[in-house]
């Protein structure tokens, strides 16, 4: 079903500018399509767009929360496999990520190869 | 006590009269009647031998005893019964020879008397004499018997008190200390005696207002002052001074009360402590948030910034053989271009520029690696009452926590893991988490530090092993060590022995109050070799009683 000359698409989502700009950096040369947004409603807009196989969202985000963006994200596109980024990985029951589906809890500042490597196993090397 | 409150509503004088009776052979003498001159108030009894006598003196308590010779050898038995505290014994005789006389005096008589024709003036006069003087021993036999007891009372007061007592003369040498202060002082009993106080208590300086009080006999009430004591150590103490006065009213020096005040302040340190910890746990919690997101993005782009340099680097390579070769083998035109290169090259210094780039990147990676530490450890000082008891797997939390630093030590340090098989632990897990990020972070310093004197590389040994109850965490490093003078103190809120800004000095006291909160214990000691074990004990079953949670409003 899938194509395999699809380019992967990752959207990334964190309220922070210089964040996303950090992690572009870092996953630039995987060669995946990178969209990246402050704004959860324009990710979940996104979503609902076209397909997306990943999906990286920090979690406390002014006005808005991660694990909320990415449950309506799973309402949204099921097949997308969500990662959640926080500071504060500790605050986050693991009850929670399992009753969302969240594929991985990735703690902030986080290690690039650890990162990279999560994120392949999600969007294929 | 009878006795004395008698002695207080002064009763009628008492008189003993021990002679023949009316059917004797002798003839009266007419004690009694000579006797009565005294006055209306005095009471006589008369008896006629030694029992009866002697039964007298200890049931009706005369304040004088008149024997009559002429009862013969029971005249002899009462004076030798009279006991030493007896009322005085005047003997009386028709006829006293001087031997009889001095007989009497031997026996224990306080005077004699013959019964001449001025017997009637000269017996109350003897009689009275004698009643005085009974009456004057008594009265201070009793103000000695009260003194002594009232000393008694006192010392046993002044032994009791749980306040230093000191009397001490107006330069301050002692005459006296209570058993509480040699105790607060740490004295052996009777060492205080002499010496001067000025000597231990604060520094000794002529002119500190309590030197100038003593010497003044002033007044000194609730001044605080540091004794140092014969083993170093300094206690707080509070103070009162008051100037006693000799019965002529010069003074005798001053009595000095003081008390030791190291659990008081203690308990003081703590409330403030705990006041200035609860404020700045607000603080540490929101600053701890608002790093933390900078910190992300500054940590990443260091870290991609690594990346791109050894791309760099390599591109610069490629460049300095490419030039090489142009040089070598290029036209006169190229090859001028290509040593114009190579001059730029090396006036700018390439090579060191790459390479103290490299350096200066890792240098800030470490850096912001630290920042997150301090972070993590302000933040988990100020949530020190958050989260759930939950049963959790020490290994495993012991192992995420060294992975996660395993990123910043890895190129000084080999970490073994000997992980026993122990059982779940009743615990907060993201607390027992900080407790494991501080040792591992300490281990790691205490080795950066010591590798940085002295080189080499370190070793961190994390070992987990079951005991009785109890699950025992042991991380060692073969570190700096912590000197002796520093081992009470690691534990102390801001106690920090690291550089300004590498540590808050919050990481091990807050190690500390985590682990107590779980029932356990934690404790450095040195390892052989050098370099640290810290220990933790945990009981398996949590706290005795779990705080239900956070604190009491």
């Amino acid at each position: 079903m899938s194509d395999p000359a699809r380019t992967p698409t990752l959207l990334i989502v964190d309220d922070e500018p210089r964040i996303l700009s950090a992690l572009r950096r870092c996953l630039r040369r995987e060669g995946w399509r990178i969209l990246a947004t402050s704004q959860p409603d324009e990710a979940l807009r996104w979503l609902a767009g076209e397909r997306i196989e990943a999906l990286l969202s920090d979690h406390k985000m002014r006005g808005a929360s991660g694990l909320r963006l990415l449950e309506a994200a799973a309402g949204i596109q099921p097949s997308t496999v969500r990662f959640l980024i926080s500071g504060w990985p500790d605050e986050i029951s693991a009850e929670r990520l399992a009753a969302i589906g969240v594929h991985a809890l990735i703690p902030k500042p986080w290690d690039d190869t650890a990162l990279r490597a999560l994120l392949r196993e999600a969007l294929g090397a | 006590m009878s006795d004395e409150r008698g002695a207080e509503h002064p009763r009628p004088v008492r008189i003993l009269i021990a002679e023949p009776g009316l059917a004797g052979a002798e003839p009266e003498l007419g004690t009694e009647r000579a006797l009565r001159r005294l006055g209306p108030g005095v009471e006589f009894e008369v008896t006629g031998d030694a029992i009866g006598c002697l039964g007298r003196v200890q049931t009706w308590r005369p304040d004088l005893i008149v024997v009559d010779l002429a009862i013969g050898g029971e005249a002899t038995k009462i004076l030798a019964g009279l006991e030493a505290q007896a009322p005085p014994a005047i003997v009386v005789s028709r006829e006293l020879a001087a031997e009889s006389a001095l007989e009497s005096f031997a026996a224990g008589a306080a005077d004699c008397v013959r019964a001449g024709p001025d017997f009637a003036e000269v017996l109350p006069a003897v009689a009275l004499e004698q009643i005085q003087i009974w009456r004057e021993t008594r009265a201070r036999e009793r103000l000695q018997r009260n003194a002594r007891t009232l000393r008694g009372t006192l010392e046993n007061l002044v032994d009791a008190m749980e306040s230093g007592l000191l009397v001490v003369d107006a330069r301050g040498s002692v005459s006296h200390a209570n058993p509480a202060a040699e105790r607060i002082l740490g004295e052996p009993p009777g060492s205080l005696r002499g010496r001067s106080i000025v000597e231990w208590l604060s520094d000794g300086t002529p002119g500190l207002p309590l030197v100038r009080a003593l010497a003044e006999g002033e007044r000194v009430r609730g001044a605080e002052s540091i004794a140092v004591c014969r083993d170093g150590r300094y206690v707080p103490i509070g103070l009162s001074l008051a100037p006693l006065a000799a019965a002529d009213g010069r003074r005798q020096g001053s009595v000095v009360i003081f008390q030791d005040l190291s659990e008081l302040k203690q308990l003081q340190r703590q409330v403030l402590q705990s006041e200035k910890m609860a404020s700045i746990g607000q603080l540490a919690a929101g600053v701890a948030h608002e790093i933390n997101n900078p910190m992300g993005f500054i940590h990443a782009n260091l870290c991609q910034m690594e990346e791109y340099l050894a791309d760099l680097r390599r591109l610069l390579d490629g460049a300095t053989a490419l030039t090489a070769r142009v040089c070598a083998e290029g036209s006169p035109a190229l090859r001028a271009a290509a040593m114009d290169w190579q001059t730029l090259r090396e006036k700018l210094d390439a090579e060191f520029l790459v390479d103290d780039f490299a350096k200066a990147i890792r240098e800030s990676i470490e850096g912001s690696e630290r920042v997150r530490h301090i972070v993590q450890d302000l933040r988990a000082f100020a949530h020190r009452d958050d989260g759930e008891w939950v049963m959790a797997d020490a290994n495993r939390c012991l192992d995420s926590t060294a992975h996660i630093v395993w990123t910043m030590m890895k190129h000084s340090v080999v970490l073994r893991k000997e992980y026993g098989s122990i059982p779940l632990l009743r615990c907060l897990p993201l607390q027992l988490e900080q407790v494991f990020m501080n040792l591992l972070v300490n281990a790691y310093q205490a080795i950066e530090q010591r590798v940085g004197e002295r080189g080499g590389s370190g070793e961190i040994v994390l070992r987990t092993e079951a005991c009785g109850a109890e699950v025992r965490i042991l991380v060692s490093d073969d570190g700096v060590g912590i000197p002796p003078l520093h081992a009470e103190r690691i534990f102390d809120p801001f106690f920090t022995t690291k550089e300004v800004g590498v540590g808050t000095g919050l990481g091990l006291s807050t190690s500390f109050d985590i682990v107590r909160r779980h029932g356990g214990s934690i404790r450095a000691a040195a390892r052989p070799g050098g370099g640290t074990i810290f220990e933790v004990r945990l009981p398996s079953a949590g706290p005795p009683a779990p705080p239900a949670s956070g604190p009491a409003a």
